[in-house]
């Protein structure tokens, strides 16, 4: 075992030094030298940097479930940042773990969460500077089992090369098993790898891409995917958590020292959304719906902000206002956190006069900003995505927010919808219109003194085990002209545009519906220089088309080409429970335009029902 | 409304209630990469961990009331910091000295407490001097070369004053400086709001006109050994008395 040492002026030198150095409060350090106790050494990495992966729940989920076994020592690792890397690599300083500084390379499990496709490239630099190989084929025995787990792994393919096993559904149920299996067979992991991955795909939810083999037709789309060794299930099975209430939560957590993107404490009120909006991925692969109790969630709030000292408890879920119990937990959270000084953030709310009274408890003093997400700016196009928000929804939140002080809010919207046209975004800037009419409307006694609105917009990216799996997603030249047409009629003093970049909209596409092809394309793009794909400074597509066109691959392949209905997908050997045949079902019912009614009011047997846990049971 | 945040002892009527410990702290380890912010934010959520009666700032975003006596810059340890806690009501300082190092990360620690009267001017207008241990390779030679220049020339070096380079002279500003063995330099130099001298520009001079390899220099290791302030009869004292009785209102 060695450790790494960072000499001074490197730490100097680059910006934000903390982020290197670990130490927080809540960090776990172990015993080493404890007789051989510790057996298992895991090293959790996220592919960005130390503020954004500090801010991930999943992260300090897993690294309290982790630490709490006596046999494990689990600890963390970011990408670092250009100019650290850079000093890394003039120095042959290899990628560290921040509580014992060991290198990446001499860990049992490099672990990655996988949150969002642009960071796949981050992934190849952190095990590159690891020391470790990148393709999970070149692995000897001494190298770590670099795995993966996270949303984006839903449809792994693209990265299939690089991850020696996948994890499909929920961390807190699988890793368990997964370390059980590892402690258990240590030597024959040692001598032969393959053997111990065979033993490691029986477990439910363990994905190893290796053992499955992909075949195309000519067009490029995917003729067969088989399992490649006997024993193994043709479809991998999602994990989930079936009762929330009895899995651990960190009740301590890492308080970060320096300033991190969400510098609170969460408090997860739920997993999964029983809404069924059609372009979202996660309201599909978190299904079924399961709940905390709200005394558990009161229990937990308490204890958490007593041992981490956060002035800050944000709720977290896909859609809090879907909480069953929302109105007794944060009158029981407000009564306890108000006196302490701390406040309570609600994210994800439905605009409506409960919400706003909420809102205006919450924050005695402030009035903090108002977010609400139509997506879509005419009735036909959120009956389309199943987006059930009325224009008049819209306006009777708008003004009871202007009554109560609010001087506007933030309206998220999506371009590039399917069916969208040009009427559709006109109708963002109507709805934006008749919210200023409404505002000049009001006696000015009753209005505050200036109107701000900000309209966003980003980029439809059909994504997979969504109804919109089938779609294509619009032109760059489409969207590049509806973006145009909104900057036109937009222009107003109170009302501020903010619009995403396509080139990004586009890679995203391209990885999220990848297939394995991909794989050399990510890593040709890698070595040409692509980092940090997610920062638009570092962003560049140009890099990405080259890799594309060496490899002998079309972008429109991926993006803009409508699948037809009995298309294979390259993830169609991951069962996420949701029935393909439910998603069809679905996307034909988009494009009448037809809504279907969320969990709570009907459920539509989607096939979640099979996990006999959350909403779907004891209605 | 805005400029309500009160953080100065002494001005609010609830000054009279409250009681303000003056904690001395030392850091190393990984918060000397801390920013002052950082270390702000530290202490403040470590205060609340330890759920010491703390009073809090008023206004949009009540705060704790901690007051530091001057900034340490990043990557300097220290063995002689001061931090002013209001708290609601009396405390022993020693306990609450005890209570707070059980909640601070590994690397800070309180060493001291002793009260202070909250009528006194605040910490940070008191400093007037500090010593730093500045250790690193040929920091000994190149501080002899500096002293050898002739009196009255001044030690020119380059700073950045919002934004703009700026031309500075350092010699007045340092008070003091001498080996404690072969490149463990001490220097004494003149703090606070008035006049400050930072120990990273007085490496630059040691680059500039000592010779100093700038490499060796980016590796010097920085210690804040002491603050001092006024006695009150033309000399220094530490704002705390190291052990013993402490002034009591
Ligand atoms: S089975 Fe019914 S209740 Fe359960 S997730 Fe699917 S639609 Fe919702």
């Amino acid at each position: 075992m060695s450790t790494v040492n960072v000499p001074r002026h490197v730490l100097q030198s680059v910006i934000k030094p903390a982020r290197y150095v670990g130490g927080e409060w809540g960090s776990v350090h172990k015993d080493l030298s404890a007789d051989d106790q510790i057996r298992i050494r895991f090293a959790f990495c996220f592919p960005d940097t130390y503020e954004i992966g500090m801010s991930n729940l999943a992260l300090q989920i897993l690294y309290d479930l982790l630490n709490k076994r006596q046999d494990t020592w689990c600890e963390r690792c970011f990408a670092p940042w250009i100019d650290m890397a850079e000093q890394m690599r003039i120095l042959g300083l290899p990628l560290y773990s921040l509580e014992s500084y060991t290198p990446l390379r001499e860990f049992d499990f490099v672990g990655f969460t996988l949150q969002y496709e642009l960071s796949y490239t981050n992934v190849l630099s952190m095990l590159d500077l690891g020391g470790i190989p990148l393709l999970s084929a070149d692995r000897k025995s001494d190298d770590p089992l670099v795995i993966a787990g996270g949303p984006v792994t839903y449809n792994i393919e693209p990265m299939a090369d690089f991850f020696d096993l996948v994890i499909i559904g929920e961390g807190e149920e699988v890793l368990p098993e997964l370390l059980d299996l590892y402690d258990a067979n240590r030597s024959l992991v040692s001598r032969n790898r393959r053997e111990f991955l065979r033993l490691a795909a029986r477990i439910e939810g363990v994905y190893v891409p290796a053992f499955y083999h992909v075949s195309y037709h000519p067009d490029g789309t995917v003729a067969a995917i088989r399992p490649n060794e006997p024993g193994l299930p043709a479809r991998i099975r999602k994990r989930i958590i079936r009762d929330l209430d009895r899995v651990g939560f960190p009740l301590a957590g890492i308080v970060p020292s320096t300033e991190i993107v969400h510098d609170r404490i969460f408090l997860e009120l739920f997993r999964g959304c029983p809404r069924g909006c059609r372009f979202c991925q996660a309201g599909m692969i978190y299904r079924p719906v399961r709940e905390k109790s709200t005394d558990r969630l009161v229990d937990q709030a308490l204890a958490i902000e007593r041992a981490t000292g956060y002035d800050e408890l944000g709720l977290l879920s896909l859609s809090t206002s879907d909480y069953s119990e929302l109105a007794e937990l944060t009158d029981r959270l407000l009564c306890h956190l108000t006196p302490r000084q701390t406040s309570l953030s609600l994210p994800s709310l439905r605009l409506d006069s409960f919400s706003l009274e909420l809102m205006e408890k919450a924050s005695k003093t402030r009035k903090s900003g108002l977010t609400f997400a139509p997506e879509a700016g005419t009735q036909r196009l959120r009956d389309v995505i199943n987006k059930n928000i009325t224009e008049d929804d819209l306006l009777t939140a708008m003004r009871l927010a202007f009554l109560g002080g609010w001087k506007g809010a933030k309206l998220y919207f999506m371009l590039g919808l399917p069916t969208e046209t040009m009427d559709d975004v006109e109708g963002i800037a109507d709805l934006t219109r008749k919210i200023e009419a409404l505002y000049n409307e009001l006696p000015k006694s009753r209005r505050p003194r200036r109107l701000e609105m900000t309209v966003s917009t980003a980029l439809f990216v059909p994504k997979p085990f969504t109804p919109f799996q089938w779609a294509a997603q619009a032109t760059p030249q489409q969207l590049d002209e509806r973006i145009r047409r909104l900057r036109t009629l937009l222009r107003s003093r109170s009302v501020k545009y903010q619009w995403h970049d396509t080139d990004t909209s586009r890679l995203e596409a391209i990885l999220a519906r990848g297939d394995r092809r991909l794989g050399p394309v990510i890593l040709a793009a890698w070595q040409r220089g692509a980092r940090f794909d997610a920062w638009q400074e570092h962003f560049q597509m140009r890099i990405w088309i080259e890799a594309l066109q060496a490899a002998g691959l079309d972008p429109d392949f991926y993006t803009v080409r409508e699948r037809s209905e009995d298309e294979i997908f390259p993830w169609s050997h991951i069962d996420i429970g949701v029935s393909q045949s439910y998603l069809l079902s679905e996307y034909r019912r988009a494009q009448l335009a037809q809504t279907t009614p969320q969990c709570r009011d009907a459920c539509s047997f989607c096939g979640a029902e099979s996990f006999e846990g959350g909403i779907c049971i004891g209605r | 409304m805005a400029g309500e945040i009160s953080v100065s002892v002494g001005k609010n009527k609830e000054a009279e209630k409250t009681t303000v410990i003056r904690m001395r702290f030392a850091r190393s380890g990984p918060p000397v990469w801390l920013a002052h912010l950082d270390l702000m934010r530290t202490f403040e959520r470590s205060v609340r961990r330890a759920a010491l009666p703390i009073a809090y700032t008023r206004g949009f975003n009540p705060r704790p009331q901690l007051t530091f006596a001057l900034p340490l810059g990043v990557g300097l340890a220290t063995e002689d910091d001061y931090v002013d806690l209001t708290m609601l009501e009396p405390i022993d300082p020693q306990s609450a000295v005890d209570q707070l190092n059980l909640f601070l990360p590994s690397g800070l620690t309180v060493l001291t407490g002793g009260v202070v009267s909250a009528k006194d001017p605040s910490l940070m207008s008191l400093i007037q001097a500090a010593e730093y241990l500045l250790e690193g390779q040929g920091i000994s030679a190149a501080a002899k070369r500096i002293a050898g220049l002739p009196q009255g020339q001044p030690w020119l070096v380059e700073k950045n004053q919002k934004g703009n380079m700026v031309t500075v002279d350092i010699r007045p500003l340092l008070m003091d400086m001498y080996d404690e063995s072969l490149d463990r330099l001490f220097i004494q130099v003149k703090a606070g709001s008035k006049s400050n001298l930072r120990p990273k520009l007085f490496l630059d001079a040691l680059v500039r006109l000592g010779g100093l390899n700038p490499l060796a220099a980016a590796d010097t290791a920085i210690t804040r050994t002491k603050l001092l302030i006024a006695d009150g009869s033309g000399g220094l004292k530490s704002p705390l008395p190291r052990s013993g009785a402490f002034r009591q209102r």
